[in-house]
């Protein structure tokens, strides 16, 4: 795509990668597939190797970031949005914590710069594992019925709202909730993403065309880069959070 | 300092050299367009035999063709993203849930329970302590009242043998000053008697010089006590 005088590759081709293993089968796997194993091994090899150093009294290194996760998680996300029940969640939220920031994390790693998450499919499978988790949390703690009537009718709302509220709780509750937890992440790294590829091929033109006029775009692509290490580590507390906050209502409906 | 200085200005220096290094590769190596429809080419070339002149009248194959400027939809998941992805997710979830997670969520309970453990022998410590120095204190204090207590006594001890003292010497000396007034009376008497003697004697002699005569021995009885009780007289 040719704007402006920049040469600016097609949208499809910054996020669409050809196969590297087992080309054109259903498991074929391509960068976005390894990155998403990549976050696997980095993810597991961080906990089983600070597990393995109990006896220190002070924590540090390794040990230090799996801890700090998990006290992070518990105190900041559990405790603060489920309450003391939530704790049995704690596996899970720190799995997908530090899984969806390795995924992200890859968008400013030399080499790499991809986020794995511009593409919708861990983000959709796993709002739909949350809706699933959240959904059942609720049956199993209320009741169908109890469930259900906490959802779509509000304890406290006057009754006349109810033809209001009780649609816009449904949609919400019910099928809005996976989708936007799902495009959220998914949009923030792929705004992410263009805009680091924005300013990188701006660098490159404007370098090729006279050094000085490079100055500008790259300092912006440090500065974005720096930017989008917090976007990473905010996006994957934020699905975490909202996660939690879903178990939460459903764990506890509506006072 | 200079080492850490250096090493602060040498990361953000590396990580501008890597971003400007590995700025290309952050653009997908999607298949272009041409080479798309080479590809596609090749296949129908091949599925007709070589015929080339068919193959580009073949309005099939122009559809086909098009195809290639269809940029593939950046929303949708590709099927082997969503298997790789969610078997990634699941295998580090069980590894997590079996093996990562109890190990740090264990070593973290062990170092908080050791540290409340010890914080728990220091509040026994320091209640033993506060307890043996409470202990100490009342047995000082118990020293103390003992020792006032000996002193007090020592010194009534003290004063009461001082008083038995000055007692049995004042009665030692009343005793001693009885007894030499006892003698000093005796010898005084003793002296008396021999100076009455003594002076009988020499008043005898005397008389019997003066008057050179014998008198009977009443007589001189007499005259001895009134020469004596004159003696007396004078000296007393």
């Amino acid at each position: 795509m040719n704007v402006l005088a920049l040469e600016f590759p097609p949208v499809s081709h910054l996020f669409s990668w050809p196969d590297i293993f087992f080309s054109d089968t259903a498991y074929a796997i391509n960068k976005t597939s390894l990155i998403y194993l990549a976050a696997v091994v980095i993810t597991a090899t961080i906990f089983l190797l600070a597990g393995r150093n109990t006896g220190s009294l002070v924590p540090a290194g390794i040990q230090h970031v799996a801890e700090s996760g998990v006290t992070f998680i518990e105190e900041s996300v559990v405790m603060e949005t489920i309450g003391e029940e939530g704790k049995k969640f704690v596996p899970f939220l720190t799995t997908m914590f530090f899984f969806i920031l390795f995924s992200n994390i890859f968008e400013v790693i030399p080499g790499i710069q991809f986020p794995a998450n511009s593409r919708m499919a861990i983000p959709i499978t796993l709002a739909l594992v949350v809706w699933v988790i959240y959904n059942f949390v609720g049956v199993r703690s209320q009741g169908l019925g109890g469930y259900l009537k906490n959802s779509l009718f509000p304890p406290g709302v006057p009754v006349a709202l109810y033809l209001i509220v009780t649609p816009i709780e449904l949609v919400s509750t019910f099928v809005v909730r996976p989708f936007s937890l799902a495009i959220r992440l998914w949009a923030n790294m792929v705004a992410g993403h263009l805009l680091l590829v924005t300013f990188a091929v701006l660098t490159q033109t404007l370098w090729s065309n006279g050094y000085v006029g490079a100055v500008a775009p790259f300092s912006m692509l440090v500065m974005m880069t720096g930017f989008e290490i917090l976007v990473s580590v905010l996006q994957a507390f934020i699905f975490t959070i909202l996660t939690a906050v879903y178990i939460g209502g459903s764990l506890h409906p509506a006072h | 300092m200079r080492n850490r200085r250096t090493r602060l200005l040498a990361a953000p220096l590396l990580t501008m050299l890597c971003v400007l290094a590995f700025a290309g590769p952050a653009q997908a190596s999607g298949e272009s367009v041409g080479a798309c429809m080479a590809e596609h080419l090749e296949e129908l070339v091949d599925q007709h035999d070589g015929d080339l002149h068919h193959v580009l009248h073949d309005e099939h194959v122009q559809d086909e063709l098009e195809k290639c400027f269809e940029a593939p939809n950046p929303i949708l998941p590709e099927t082997t993203e969503i298997i790789w992805g969610g078997a990634a997710f699941l295998i580090l979830f069980v590894v997590m849930v079996k093996k990562g997670f109890p190990a740090v969520k264990g070593a973290m309970d062990a170092r908080a329970e050791k540290i409340r453990s010890d914080l728990d022998a220091a509040d026994q410590a320091k209640a033993d302590a506060l307890a043996v120095q409470a202990d100490y204190e009342a047995r000082l204090a118990d020293a103390k009242s003992e020792a006032s207590r000996l002193i007090d006594e020592a010194r009534g001890a003290a004063d009461q043998v001082k008083a038995d003292l000055m007692m049995r010497h004042e009665a030692e000396m009343a005793d001693q000053r009885e007894r030499a007034a006892v003698e000093i009376e005796s010898a005084r008497a003793q002296a008396i008697a021999d100076l009455r003697a003594e002076v009988a004697e020499i008043a005898l002699g005397a008389a019997e010089r003066v008057v050179q005569s014998s008198l009977d021995a009443e007589v001189q009885g007499r005259l001895i006590d009134a020469y004596i009780d004159e003696v007396t007289g004078s000296n007393g």
